[in-house]
């Protein structure tokens, strides 16, 4: 073993230098439980969902590592329909009653192989809820180069969904999705690294939306939903993260992510989060988000006899509209010497407000779907 | 020409990150290793905000992840 070999690893044996953690695709060595309840609410009495998650990471040998992800969401409140046009010709939504009520349960297992510089994982999973049931299996392969400076990541996954509808019963259909990821992470120096991925997908079969109708304002009635059969989704997103010595070790992130897809929607994400350590373990992280997109081609707010066509839909997450966000997170780390190797309590509030005028680019049809939305997040995590 | 700017913005990013690149021994990633320079340094909440985003938008994708569920209301 040469010198600096072994200088490396006189190195990674210091405290607070774990080589793994130095570069993307690494293999968790110690076990760890992690427990996460998380409540979303709408403004207007709209939609609240509550969701508990549990994830068991363990070890297994020298090279193997399995983890389990378990999920239940449950959900109650009104959301909307469709959209009519009044007298005025004004833009009104309608919302369906606020007694819509679903569970879902989702249950995640995956299972990797570390080699020297390669990782090799294979998973599964399925989604289950009153109307609508997922599986998915996904393998990937990450692989450290470059002295492990830079890191490639594959995956490819393939989910095959069955819809039904409550209250349709002629809805009995079915959707495959594959979606492949590209990525590449490179440490640019001592202080900072940037990855960037590029994600493809691939969807066909039922797209619609079967609780969503749309509204013909010159007969005064309304159709179902009615998507194109497949839809394929372009995303580029690249994350930078630099630490801030001089800020108590603070790390700022910046990602931003650019995605087209083919029903015509382009859309921008930028995320800023600041990650501030304050002493004795504890941690907060502002952090904000702003995000816009075009208009689907086939969306309208309201449509006439002559401008339906085949394919329509007023779902006003095909609209023109912009969201930003902003938040706050804290958490306190616990750093132990037993057979609990650390405790982390982790805390977040984030507050969305959805506009039309946030939008950038002009092609959104008004502000009578615009609502706000906030998300607090509470979780234990143990490492043994 | 979309396309064209697209490939142009790519290419002046790689060479940039590339250029900007310095050697780094494994004894000088101690900073790289501090857990609030981990890009999923909370995988259950990304998770939760990655299925928040992706019920209540058009846009999803680019980071990991897989399964999902109707996310229909």
């Amino acid at each position: 073993m040469s010198l600096i070999n072994r200088l490396s690893l006189a190195a990674l044996a210091l405290p607070g230098i774990v080589a793994e953690d130095a570069y993307a695709g690494r293999v968790d060595e110690t076990f760890s439980t992690d427990f996460q309840y998380a409540h979303y609410e709408e403004s207007n009495d709209r939609m609240e969902v509550d969701v508990f998650n549990l994830t068991a990471v363990a070890p297994i040998g020298k090279n193997f590592t399995a983890s389990l992800d378990l999920v239940r969401d449950t959900m109650s409140g009104a959301s909307p329909v469709l959209n009519v046009k009044d007298g005025q010709g004004n833009v009104q939504q309608f919302l369906s009653s606020a007694s819509i009520t679903d569970e879902r349960d989702a249950l995640n297992a995956s299972l990797s192989y570390a080699f020297d510089d390669v990782d090799l994982s294979i998973g599964g999973g399925v989604s289950d809820e009153n109307d609508y049931f997922s599986g998915h299996v996904n393998a990937g392969v990450s692989w450290a180069l470059n002295k492990k400076l830079t890191t490639l990541n594959l995956t490819g996954s393939v989910a095959f969904d069955e819809i039904t509808a409550t209250g349709r019963p002629e809805i009995n259909e079915t959707k495959t999705s594959q979606k492949y990821l590209l990525g590449v992470t490179q440490i640019l120096n001592k202080d900072s690294l940037i990855q960037s991925n590029m994600t493809f997908a691939y969807h066909n079969g039922y797209l619609s939306d079967p609780y969503k109708r749309v509204y013909i304002e010159d007969t005064a009635t309304q159709v179902n939903d009615a998507r194109p059969g497949n839809k394929f989704q372009w995303a580029w997103l690249t994350r930078y993260v630099h630490h801030f010595k001089a800020a108590n070790k603070a790390a700022l992130h910046a990602d931003y992510r650019l995605y087209i897809d083919d029903w015509g929607v382009d859309a921008h994400t930028v995320e800023l989060s600041w990650f501030q350590p304050i002493a004795d373990g504890w941690q907060i992280v502002p952090r904000f988000r702003y995000y816009t997109q075009d208009k689907a081609d086939f969306y309208q707010a309201t449509f006439t006899s002559s401008n339906l066509g085949a394919i329509h839909s007023s779902d006003y997450r095909l609209a023109g509209f912009g969201s930003i966000g902003a938040g706050i997170k804290l958490t306190k780390s616990f750093l132990m010497s037993g057979f609990v190797k650390e405790v982390k309590l982790q805390t977040a509030f984030d507050y969305n407000d959805r506009k039309a005028s946030y939008q950038i680019g002009g092609d959104n049809s008004g502000s009578f779907d615009d609502y706000s939305f906030y998300m607090v997040t509470a979780s234990i995590n143990a490492r043994f | 020409m979309k396309k064209n700017k697209i490939k142009i913005i790519s290419l002046v990013l790689i060479l940039a990150a590339v250029s900007a690149c310095t050697p780094v021994k494994p004894w000088e990633r101690g900073n790289l290793a501090l857990s609030q320079m981990a890009l999923d340094a909370d995988g259950q909440e990304a998770a939760f905000r990655q299925h928040t985003f992706y019920s209540k938008e058009s846009a999803s994708g680019g980071y990991g992840g897989h399964g999902g569920g109707c996310g229909c209301n």
